[in-house]
């Protein structure tokens, strides 16, 4: 890690090139490229935010907050909000990577909070804005991702299992072998998604899904490979409408998608496979180049209300982290009992070893 | 006023050179700022070595086009090569003809124009999802060939090359189809008159007259169908099952999940250095042969 | 004329516009379809109209890719036919050099263009936003008006315009009179590949929109995680009936008052 003055030596060389011209500019870049800011002083302690802001820019999915969250907390605080929508965590990664400002406040999965930590892209919150802290479940205090919690409050979170259509099968899948069944050549699914399909060939052949053993690895392509011939497809969340009309059997989803898929077609059902799979959990952060964070806080606290938390999960149909709002939702989703969470894995970052599971992934796909 | 327009002409008229760059360099400049210079940084970036969250860390090495020529890599290219290949083909085939009608359609012109756009002013993925729904096993495709007695059981139509293809030459036919018309269009009717009284027949007239005559807006449309189909990456990914890689994949991927946006540029310099060599090739032979006719 | 048009040509024609249209009759028809997942046909409503009413991310995100189709529209055409102008008219050095660069925007892919842009333009301070996604739309149009009206400038009868210089017009109202309307079948041609692409574009305007510009595709594929509900089909159809209205109603104004230059 650089000093600070190191860092601001560079900074304000960068602010002179940029100001020289485009020319010097692109030098200019290339440093920015190269600098590191490293993650925040952890010992330096929190200052007191200002005053609340009269603005607030949340950066997030659509469709993924209930219609009333930000009317209310507008009418409430008297902040206006804008809401612009990103479609992958990558995608929110590399747009502040790149330097993007004027966000408030994101909305990152849970292996992409180290990144964002690690590239000190994001502030630490300040908990003694949070007063309702104590309503978030054990499961989500000290995150493996985010070590007390110390940059994010959780917003929502579920697992990504096995959905099929329990009339149309003769068995009941209760494992990720049910892809290498060739009797359902042709009807089945895996996510277009390299850390899904490989992790789950990982815990099959009893790895963790963070595994980057090339020896694992090996061995979860060679699985993946064999399943992929009985695969009608690689597709994530737009498989639920092929789940309704019945051209997909069985499929690797997501169990909140699972939820609303049921609400069309009574005879999906779904299971956490024996072997285990991929628990996640999307978690709100504050941008470190945030410029209304006092505004930012009290929307961390806002959402942590059982009435709100309560109306997001109605809405999404993924689990709340928010425990007090549990009796106000209308299908809760049970927090994984002790034995489910044995088998339930956290995805984490894989850092350097990224570019091998890509390159695993290309060679799955070009099989 | 006037004095003022008379000046200005004067003055072009007497520079001819100044002529040119006027037209030019509102455009230039646009494309050399916001184009070419991002561009060179994304150089820079594909010759150092790739940051462990993104991004680059300083260095100089030439790895990711050294890693670009493995077989693995090679192998996507020569399909992307051939599925753009391919899909430029077929537009061109279905394209030419149509923009051969819409030109010689007199007052329908503008309408028929229009509606060749029109489809794409909705959202891709909306059409695309159409698409799926008319190509699934359960969708209106197979449904209706089953009804007719025709089919009986539905026939895979979504999630095979042929679904690739449709939604790749559905995507592009316009670039192609646009091109066309308007060089057919300013096409003399006098000229294909003279070649039918001097008892050309139609085939002929076709070959001799209508088809030299249009051969500008004919590259010009394949080109802007190849180039583009090079890059596409969602249409194979979302009509055929993702289960295989295009160039456009790759780099999307490297970008997006690998986290290697060094080798993610490389791929796509090395991509765009042999279209280009292409392309400047053919500009070269057009311009001889344009001089050489004069 | 157009009469002697052969049945097979005309019957191929119709079957493109079928293929061409076949996807949007489907699109049209779901936004009538009370499925949520739009995966078969269940039973009719408006609902997804009504809906619009409340989804102003929806309607916020039109206008956004409205101003920013409208403007990087015409900026690109001008450009881009200024340089088809000079690339298709004049002889000069580095011509061949600048008419192979006006394909290097052709070749790149988009996220290449996207995350490039966006350092630019942190570096230089461009706050992010509508400017941003304008400026790099221009970029990308341009190149493809120029290669569309070149293609029309190329072998263009120059008869025409002789003839005006001859008696006794200037260049300015020869270029106004005589060879705007000779290329406006090329132009109009290429507003209209730049006007489609800047409305669909997505991975370029992800990377270079900032907060509060968020444009009606990023709306749309951002709700592909859950599931693109089917108001998106009622503002394409909102968005098709006007625009064809529109049409048949600047076709029945310029009917009656034709262009300078074009034929009876």
């Amino acid at each position: 890690m650089r000093s600070v003055d190191e860092r601001i030596a560079r900074r304000e060389f960068v602010h002179r090139a940029t100001a020289m011209g485009v020319g010097l500019g692109t030098i200019g870049s290339l440093l920015t490229a190269c600098r590191r800011e490293g993650p925040e002083d952890e010992h330096e302690p929190l200052k007191p935010l200002g005053p609340m802001e009269k603005e607030l820019a949340i950066y997030s999915w659509s469709d993924y907050i209930a219609p009333t969250t930000i009317p209310n907390f507008e009418k409430e605080f008297g902040v206006s909000v804008t809401y612009d929508t990103y479609e992958s965590n990558e995608e929110m990664l590399a747009k502040l990577q790149s330097g993007a400002q004027g966000y408030d406040i994101i909305c990152p999965s849970g292996y992409a909070i180290p990144v964002l930590v690690a590239l000190g892209l994001v502030a630490r919150v300040n908990r003694a804005y949070i007063s309702d802290w104590g309503n978030i479940a054990p499961l989500f205090i000290n995150p493996v991702f985010d070590p007390d919690n110390a940059h994010t409050v959780p917003w929502q979170w579920g697992n990504t299992g096995i959905a099929y259509r329990k009339d149309k099968l003769p068995i009941t899948p209760d494992s990720w072998s049910i892809f290498h069944d060739a009797r359902f050549r042709g009807k089945m699914t895996q996510m277009d998604d390299g850390r899904d399909v490989i992790g789950s060939w990982l815990r099959y052949g009893g790895h963790s899904l963070n595994s980057i053993d090339p020896h694992d690895l090996a061995q979860a392509k060679a699985e993946a490979i064999t399943a992929k011939g009985n695969l009608k497809s690689y597709i994530s969340a737009p498989v639920k409408a092929q789940l309704i009309s019945g051209d997909v059997l069985v499929a690797q989803l997501y169990n909140g998608d699972t939820a609303q898929a049921r609400a069309e077609q009574p005879n999906l059902d779904y299971c956490i496979p024996k072997e285990g799979c991929t628990l996640w959990a999307d978690s709100l952060a504050i941008p470190r180049s945030a410029r209304h964070k006092r505004a930012a806080h009290e929307y961390m606290n806002y959402i942590l209300r059982p009435r709100v938390g309560a109306d997001i999960s109605n809405e999404t149909g993924f689990g709340t982290p928010n425990q007090a709002a549990l009796p106000l939702i209308s299908h809760p989703v049970p927090y994984p009992t002790k034995e489910e969470l044995a088998r339930l894995e956290y995805q984490r970052d894989l850092g350097k070893a990224t570019a091998e599971w890509d390159q695993v992934w290309t060679e799955i796909k070009s099989a | 006023m006037a004095g003022v327009r008379e000046r200005a002409l004067a003055w072009l008229y007497h520079r001819p050179t100044a002529k040119v760059w006027s037209l030019l360099s509102p455009g230039i400049l646009w494309l050399l700022l916001f184009f070419l210079v991002p561009l060179l940084i994304m150089f820079a970036y594909s010759l150092m070595p790739r940051g462990t969250y993104g991004g680059v860390e300083a260095g100089f090495t030439l790895e990711h086009y050294r890693r670009f020529f493995e077989k693995i890599y090679l192998a996507i290219l020569s399909r992307t090569f051939f599925v753009s290949l391919l899909c430029t083909t077929i537009c061109l085939l279905l394209g030419y003809p149509v923009a051969y009608v819409i030109a010689r359609s007199g007052k329908w012109k503008s309408l028929l124009m229009f509606l060749v756009v029109l489809p794409f002013w909705t959202s891709f993925l909306v059409r695309t999802f159409a698409m799926i729904f008319l190509m699934r096993d359960t969708g209106l495709i197979n449904s209706v060939l089953l009804k007719l007695g025709l089919i009986s059981h539905p026939i895979a139509i979504l999630y095979t090359p042929f679904a690739v293809m449709t939604g790749l030459v559905y995507g592009f036919l316009p670039f192609m189809i646009l091109p066309i018309y308007a060089s057919l269009e300013k096409l003399d009717l006098s000229l294909l008159e003279a070649a039918e009284v001097l008892g050309a027949r139609p085939v002929a007239r076709f070959w001799r007259v209508t088809l030299p005559l249009s051969l500008p807006g004919l590259v010009a449309g394949c080109l802007l169908v190849f180039i583009p189909a090079l890059g596409s990456f969602l249409t194979s990914d979302l009509l055929g099952g993702a289960k295989e890689m295009m160039i456009g994949n790759l780099v999307q991927n490297q970008f997006a999940s690998a986290r290697n946006w060094p080798f993610g540029s490389a791929a796509s310099f090395i991509v765009m250095a042999l279209v280009l060599l292409a392309v400047v090739t053919y500009l070269r032979v057009k311009d001889r042969a344009a001089d050489g006719g004069r | 004329m157009g009469s002697r048009l052969p049945k097979w040509l005309i019957a191929l024609t119709a079957l493109v516009y079928f293929f061409l249209h076949l996807p949007i009759f489907v699109l049209v028809a779901f936004s009538f379809n009370a499925s949520k997942f739009s995966v078969e046909w269940t039973s009719f409503t408006f609902q997804w109209y009504r809906r619009l009413l409340e989804r102003g991310d929806i309607l916020r995100g039109l206008r956004a890719s409205l101003i920013v189709g409208a403007i990087s529209t015409v900026v690109s055409t001008l450009l881009g036919t200024l340089i088809a102008l000079a690339v298709g008219r004049h002889r000069f050095r580095g011509r061949t050099l600048m008419e192979g660069l006006l394909y290097v925007p052709v070749v790149t892919p988009e996220i290449v263009v996207g995350i490039s842009l966006l350092i630019l333009f942190v570096l230089i301070g461009f706050p992010l936003g509508l400017g941003t996604i304008v400026v790099a739309h221009v970029a990308f149009s341009i190149s493809f008006v120029v290669i569309v009206v070149l293609a029309r400038l190329e072998g263009m009868d120059r008869t025409l315009e002789e003839a005006a210089m001859i008696l006794g017009a200037d260049e300015i109202t020869t270029f106004w009179r005589i060879t705007v309307p000779q290329l406006l079948p090329g132009i109009m041609a290429g507003a209209l590949l730049a006007f489609t692409m800047s409305f669909d574009d997505y991975v370029i305007t992800s990377f270079v929109s900032g907060p509060g510009s968020t444009t009606l595709p990023m709306v749309v594929y951002s709700m592909v995680r859950k599931n693109i509900e089917p108001s998106i089909n009622a503002i394409s159809t909102i968005i098709l009936v006007l625009t064809t209205l529109l049409l048949y109603l600047s076709e029945r104004l310029t009917r009656e008052r034709p262009l300078p230059g074009t034929r009876a």
